[in-house]
């Protein structure tokens, strides 16, 4: 085998074009990186959302909190149940759950924010949710809480503002909370019967979220509401409901990033050949030289081979570490379940850095074939005699 | 023998890297024609959006509704020619055919006369106007389901329970490119009149009204929401352009995400072009050597560098427009407008796309070539010639 050594040095040798060819491959890998990244943090946001042991019900034929609702003493029907976890009223949580028109605070135009009318046991129901600033709202007033992702977004959404739900009908920010990453950062909290009010619909609710005492009673829940007609509800596991409302945001956003990075690794693959034909064409007098010398033409293939995929590499570690870099920024894109804002933050996972490289190395291999294979046939003779 | 025959020889002196050079630069042409055909059918709504027609839906959300009799209100204004309104039904097929198509219940009355860009068999229009059951499809949508005029068609919300059966009237056809041709459309008042309506029960999503004076647009607007300023209910009312602009502004960082790949796209186009030319004027150091000892000054070394990477460029430019002509306007587009006409009915690679696309080579070429170009014609002579590379 020819050592490494080799073509290390005559990739320095050749400082400009390896520069450049490895520029060029560590663009198409933070294309695709960020666009993994990004669905990487939909899937998160979304998937820490939900829980095993916790159902949701919605209406039956309703895919989404959004377009669904029945009444609000089912709420009480459902929390009888025996899968229930007893406690303090916190087993089963009506909650209403709206869009609302607001001004970006930029001056770009309208947006959606996701509004959740809760009752106050939602807020034991999900200890996660804390306040970072300000306080809590109090039960069965006009205040609400706004997630932090969404602060300063906008027009009277933070603390201390105000902004209507209906015509004289405002919602007063008193604090600003935190929910572990997960997408109820991107939403504004307030009372549910205060919201109910406003909207002149006091007895109806979107959702009902239901503890489990075990998650392996899911089944039995499901079946036992699901077979009364009469209730006309869906009940789903609140994992699987969070993964399908993220599915086609993400799937959108990993499919169009990856479709267009994997195009753009053709031309890169196109790239690393003319480098490596390049190269192969100025080495024709050193390849020569090493067959003459007793290495074999798997030998030389193997060497230019390594040459091209060590060439892609170094591309796609700096493709890879600059992409490391967007895990500092978040992305605010539209949520086509919901018509509302959420707030992705980039997100890096170890498949993600291992899918970057490899997809670097499988690039470094394509382009580097021919030229490889070119290298493999030149005679010594006559690569002696040129 | 000028400058561009010199060019020109040179660049099929390595053919095979020409080639892929070419191919390469027409591949990264390929690539943001798309990006941008995207960008472009995704505006396309807002720039051929109606200017005599605006639109009041509820100011506080797009989930409220407005109470029906806002329509007379509106169509009491002055300026106002007519008015229509619809309400969202959250439609779903229940064989699963399709994930997504619009539905909406309008008022049979005044729904096309105010939408005409949709073109609707004056029969149908009748026959529609005379069965409460009866529904008007797109053309796209009654193939995707499967539905001929006098088929019954049942249908699902996520909003209202159980199936909804309809009789199929009528099939529209668009009088323009990039009207909606995926809707399926029923009559308000049967789902009004049904009990699982309730939720609805006499109002609107939204009032579309056609204007005399376009000019008026805002005016009229303003009116209109002021009208009901005072109500429990009041109003957002937009020009159908900035309606169009507002639902983009919400995919803005999305457009922005686009811009950003869009100007990578370029700069690996634009390094492939740079590599290609640095190789070429590295070989043939020792050439320019000998063309400036006989006296051939810098600027035409610049010329000739210059010259072979502006070729290269607008030739790879030329195969990716040939390339997006073929793919993007012949294969993709027909098949993005039959798959996902619901998101864009109309697919193609715009003129602007493409003359923006062979800018955009030429000018890498250029750009490409500059540095190589000027390095090249700033070596000593002594210098050059001793290079043996």
């Amino acid at each position: 085998m020819v050592p490494i050594q080799y073509n290390l040095r005559s990739l320095w040798v050749r400082k400009v074009t390896t520069i450049a060819t490895a520029a060029g491959v560590a663009l198409v890998v933070f294309v695709f990186g960020a666009a993994l990244m990004l669905s990487a943090g939909v899937q998160k946001a979304m998937s820490i959302s939900g829980r095993e042991d916790t159902a949701i019900v919605l209406r039956d034929g309703s895919e989404a909190e959004l377009p669904s609702s029945f009444s609000a003493d089912l709420v009480n029907i459902i929390r009888d149940r025996p899968e229930v976890k007893q406690g303090d009223g916190d087993g089963a949580v009506g909650e209403v759950v709206l869009v609302l028109t607001v001004d970006v605070t930029d001056g770009s135009g309208i947006s959606n924010v996701m509004l959740r009318g809760v009752p106050p046991e939602s807020y034991r129901f999900r200890p996660e949710v804390k306040i970072v600033s300000g306080r809590m709202p109090t039960p069965g007033t006009n205040e609400a809480i706004v997630g932090k992702a969404i602060v300063g977004r906008f027009v009277g959404v933070a603390e201390g503002k105000q902004f209507d739900v209906r015509n004289n009908r405002p919602l007063k920010v008193v604090g600003t909370f935190s929910a572990g990453g997960s997408s109820y950062e991107s939403e504004v909290w307030t009372d549910v019967g205060v919201l109910r009010d406003s909207l002149g619909r006091p007895s109806v609710v979107s959702s009902a979220r239901v503890r489990l005492n075990n998650k392996n009673d899911l089944q039995a829940f499901r079946t036992s509401l699901e077979a009364d007609k009469r209730l006309g509800v869906d009940v789903l596991r609140e994992t699987d409901y969070y993964e399908k409302q993220s599915e086609q945001t993400a799937g959108f956003l990993q499919g169009m990033g990856t479709m267009f990075a994997v195009l753009l690794s053709f031309a890169a693959m196109i790239f690393a050949s003319i480098t490596m034909n390049g190269a192969v064409a100025n080495r024709t007098r050193e390849i020569g030289t090493l067959r003459a010398l007793g290495f074999s033409k798997l030998a030389i293939l193997t060497s230019f081979l390594l040459e091209a995929i060590f060439l892609a590499l170094v591309g796609g570690a700096v493709g890879t570490a600059l992409v490391m870099v967007m895990g500092l920024f978040t992305f605010s894109t539209m949520n086509f379940q919901t018509f509302s804002e959420i707030v992705i933050t980039f997100t890096a996972t170890p498949e993600i850095v291992f899918n970057a490289l490899f997809f670097s190395l499988i690039m470094g291999l394509i382009g580097g074939l021919a030229p490889a294979i070119r290298a493999s046939r030149v005679s010594p003779i006559e690569a002696m005699r040129a | 023998m000028n400058l561009m025959t010199y060019a020109r020889r040179n660049i099929f002196r390595r053919r095979g890297r020409t080639i892929l050079t070419v191919l390469g630069v027409a591949l990264t042409i390929l690539i943001f024609s798309g990006m941008r055909t995207v960008v472009a059918a995704w505006e396309a709504g807002a720039e051929e959006a109606r200017a005599d027609r605006i639109a009041s839906r509820h100011k506080n959300s797009i989930v409220m509704l407005l109470p029906k009799r806002y329509v007379d209100d509106v169509r009491a204004v002055p300026g106002v020619d007519s008015a229509t309104y619809a309400v969202w039904f959250g439609s779903k097929d229940p064989k699963k055919r399709t994930e997504f198509f619009a539905g909406f219940a309008v008022d049979h009355e005044s729904w096309f006369q105010v939408m005409d860009e949709f073109e609707l068999a004056p029969a149908a229009l009748e026959e529609w106007k005379r069965t409460p059951n009866g529904a008007v499809l797109g053309d796209l949508l009654a193939k995707t389901l499967e539905v001929k005029v006098g088929d019954r068609v049942t249908i699902q919300s996520d909003i209202y329970p159980g199936d909804w059966e309809f009789v199929v009237k009528g099939i529209y056809k668009p009088l323009r490119k990039t009207a909606d041709r995926n809707s399926f459309i029923f009559r308000w008042d049967f789902l009004n009149n049904d009990p699982r309506g309730d939720v609805m029960r006499d109002q609107i999503g939204w009032v579309l009204s056609r204007i005399k004076d376009p000019t008026q647009s805002a005016a009229i607007s303003k009116q209109i929401d002021t009208m009901f300023d005072q109500r429990d209910d009041q109003t957002l009312t937009q020009s159908e352009r900035a309606f169009q602009l507002g639902w983009l502004g919400m995919f803005s960082s999305l457009l922005k995400a686009f811009d950003i790949v869009t100007l990578i796209i370029l700069l690996v186009m634009a390094l492939i072009l740079a590599n290609t030319i640095a190789m070429a004027v590295r070989e043939r150091t020792h050439e320019y050597g000998v063309l400036r000892a006989i006296g051939f000054q810098p600027g035409h070394i610049v010329g000739f560098v210059l010259g072979e990477a502006l070729l290269v460029g607008a030739l790879g430019g030329l195969v990716g427009i040939v390339f997006t002509v073929l793919l993007i306007n012949g294969v993709i587009g027909p098949a993005v407008e039959d798959g996902m006409g619901a998101w864009f009915p109309y697919f193609r690679a715009p003129f602007k796309v493409i003359a923006m696309a062979f800018g955009a080579a030429t000018l890498a070429g250029v750009l490409a070539g500059a540095y190589p170009a000027w390095q090249a014609s700033r070596r000593k002579v002594t210098d050059a010639l001793r290079r043996i590379d």
